[in-house]
């Protein structure tokens, strides 16, 4: 101390010289801010000396530089710790950063998951939320196709660099992430694509993409497609990125789940329904064809019989007189039954006639309003013809109205029938009102029904059937189920 | 009575229990039943060759519908158009739009079946209707 007291810069050029090397060594750097420790020093006793110019005869000269490059060393080692404790912090805070913005994103992928939303909207959100959790521009779906193609489903990708549409298919061969992950069904990582010439890979590059990281989303055991991020940078991709990705496509595998659990509820309910109906009509068959004939043709036999009895036989005559009107209120109400269990018009004559039919017995005065096509599909013409019978049993039961109107269009694909009266209102799907059926039987057949009943102000009943339904075993969500349709 | 012409049908159905039946009676009732068909290309067939009066079509005829039977009946070339009765088992309010859209004289439920009604239908006096 007390030598640097003696050699101490008088001047305070030395304390701006020390402040200079300090900021170098701070800003640049170890190995830069030794040489400038050296340097300044030197400089600084050139300035000291003048006018004797640079000279190192002196032994305090020695002294000084010494000083002044140990001093400048070891706040240059102070620096370089600062400067590293600052990146690690800015690390530490960009990768908390990353994980908020990933926490955030597979909240809002998880809350579209649970609310059943549209596929489509989980898939752009697992992509937007995939890019920006990585920080790269880059995110894709696929679904893997039975027949070795993978599909896009969603994509998020680089401005500027060629985009490849969704829809499009392409053919996994090669070394490509969608493939590795299609192959071994777990996550798997390229960080550059330039090997052979593969057109997977070849495709790969021309979309500008150097590096990739992809997770498998599975149905069951089934690798059903793959989450798949990419940038343009060769190894841009942290060594937990596997994991951010797999967090990803693990939510898309329960949408998946969700979506098959609720596609094989609506198939088994179409089921249901559809061999509930078959069963009716083949009942209804049945009884037409075989007792209902029958009873028929003995009523037939006994007539002749009755006829052929002499006229002086009037007892006998008589009693078969009375058999033949027995058998016909046999007859009478076994058809009452067969109208119950299917009604022949709607088998003879399609929905329209049906419906007419069924305003002319309604007890509450029908307004009818009905265009249909002459054919439509059977499910549809069952379907609307139990909305409307029911409906209208409902109107004279329980709606106290004086007039109907029953509209039945199809437009746009759909079956439209719309029930209003004039009545007193207050129904309820839930009352037992026989309602509840009728939406079981509309939603199986992949329709939706809406009911309006305010008190005092009559009642509607709107339901919509689609005529192109995949039938009994049809799934609502064929976006997920590629290979169940 | 004897100078009257018998009423001569043709039956369209295809139960054969009801078709003999349907025959027995009607002939001991004085009709004279001239064809026992169960599809539509026979009936076609029949009306041609026959030329009945006028021809009882069952409604369910199996596979095929007696309306449409009934347009093909109605379509025959002729000095004027086959009469034809449609038969059911259903109840005619049940079918009553069809039936009514049908080229048909009208409907005649099968536990009805009797020649007056069918002479009824057809406006037949007892006369013969030609020669």
């Amino acid at each position: 101390m007390v030598l640097l007291k003696h050699f101490a810069p008088t001047e305070a050029f030395g304390t701006v010289y020390l402040l200079g090397v300090l900021l170098v060594g701070m800003g640049w750097g170890f190995e830069l801010a030794a040489v400038t420790a050296m340097v300044s020093a030197l400089a600084y006793d050139y300035f000291r000396s003048r006018p004797e110019g640079i000279g190192l005869s002196q032994p305090q000269d020695w002294v000084v530089i010494g000083v002044f490059f140990i001093v400048a060393v070891l706040s240059n080692s102070l620096a370089a710790l600062a400067r590293a404790e600052a990146i690690e912090a800015d690390r530490r805070r960009h990768e908390a950063g990353l994980a908020a913005r990933q926490q955030t994103a597979l909240r809002r992928v998880a809350t579209l998951v649970a609310r059943s939303v549209p596929p489509s909207e989980v898939f752009s959100a697992v992509v937007a939320g995939l890019a920006n959790c990585l920080d790269v521009h880059d995110a894709a779906l696929l679904r893997y196709e039975p027949d070795g193609t993978a599909l896009l489903l969603a994509a998020a990708d680089e401005p500027g660099l060629e985009r490849m549409p969704v829809g499009e298919r392409f053919w996994l061969e090669g070394e490509s992430v969608a493939a590795m992950v299609q192959r071994h069904g777990r996550a798997a990582r390229m960080d550059s694509h330039d090997y052979p010439a593969e057109s997977t890979a070849a495709r790969i590059r021309a979309l500008g993409l150097s590096s990739a990281v992809g997770a498998p989303i599975m149905s069951g055991t089934r690798v059903w497609g793959a989450a798949v991020v990419g940038s343009s940078r060769p190894d841009a991709f942290p060594p937990d990125a596997e994991q951010r990705v797999r967090d990803f496509a693990d939510l898309i595998t329960i949408a998946i789940a969700n979506a098959e659990a609720h596609a094989e509820l609506s198939a088994s309910r179409a089921r249901i329904v559809t061999a509930a109906d078959d069963t009716r009509r083949r009942i209804e068959r049945d009884l037409h064809d075989g007792a209902q004939q029958r009873l028929v043709s003995l009523g037939l036999k006994l007539r002749l019989a009755e006829e052929s009895v002499p006229p002086e036989q009037t007892v006998l005559r008589e009693q078969i007189s009375d058999v033949v009107t027995g058998l016909a209120g046999v007859s009478d109400e076994l058809r009452e039954i067969s109208r119950g269990i299917h009604p022949a018009i709607l088998a003879k004559g399609g929905l329209g006639p049906a419906l007419k039919t069924l305003a002319r017995r309604s007890a509450v005065p029908v307004e009818l309003d009905v265009a249909l096509p002459r054919h439509m599909p059977d499910y549809v013409e069952v379907a609307g013809y139990y909305v409307a019978a029911e409906a209208l049993t409902n109107v004279a039961k329980h709606a106290r109205a004086s007039e109907v109107h029953l509209a039945a269009k199809a437009e746009s694909n759909y079956l439209c029938l719309s029930i209003r009266d004039n009545g007193v209102g207050g129904a309820d799907i839930g009352k037992g009102s026989g309602l509840i059926g009728l939406v079981d039987r509309v939603e199986a057949v992949g329709g939706q029904i809406a009911l309006t009943s305010l008190v005092c102000d009559g009642t509607s009943l709107d339901v919509k059937i689609p005529l192109r339904h995949d039938g009994p075993t049809g799934a609502q969500s064929s976006e997920l189920l590629p290979h169940q349709t | 009575m004897s100078e009257v012409k018998p009423i001569r049908v043709v039956i369209v159905d295809d139960n054969p229990e009801f078709r003999d039946s349907a025959r027995r009676l009607l002939e001991h009732q004085g009709v004279r039943v001239v064809g026992l068909v169960s599809t539509s290309a026979d009936a076609v067939r029949h009306v041609q060759e026959l030329r009945p009066d006028v021809t009882l079509v069952d409604i369910e005829l199996g596979a095929e519908s007696g309306f449409d039977v009934a347009e093909a009946l109605h379509d025959i070339d002729g000095e004027a158009p086959a009469r034809v009765i449609l038969i059911s088992t259903h109840a005619e309010a049940d079918l009553a739009d069809m039936i009514e859209a049908s080229p048909a004289l009208g409907f005649l439920a099968k536990s009805a079946l009797s020649a007056s009604v069918i002479s009824a239908a057809i406006g037949h006096d007892g006369e013969s209707r030609s020669e």
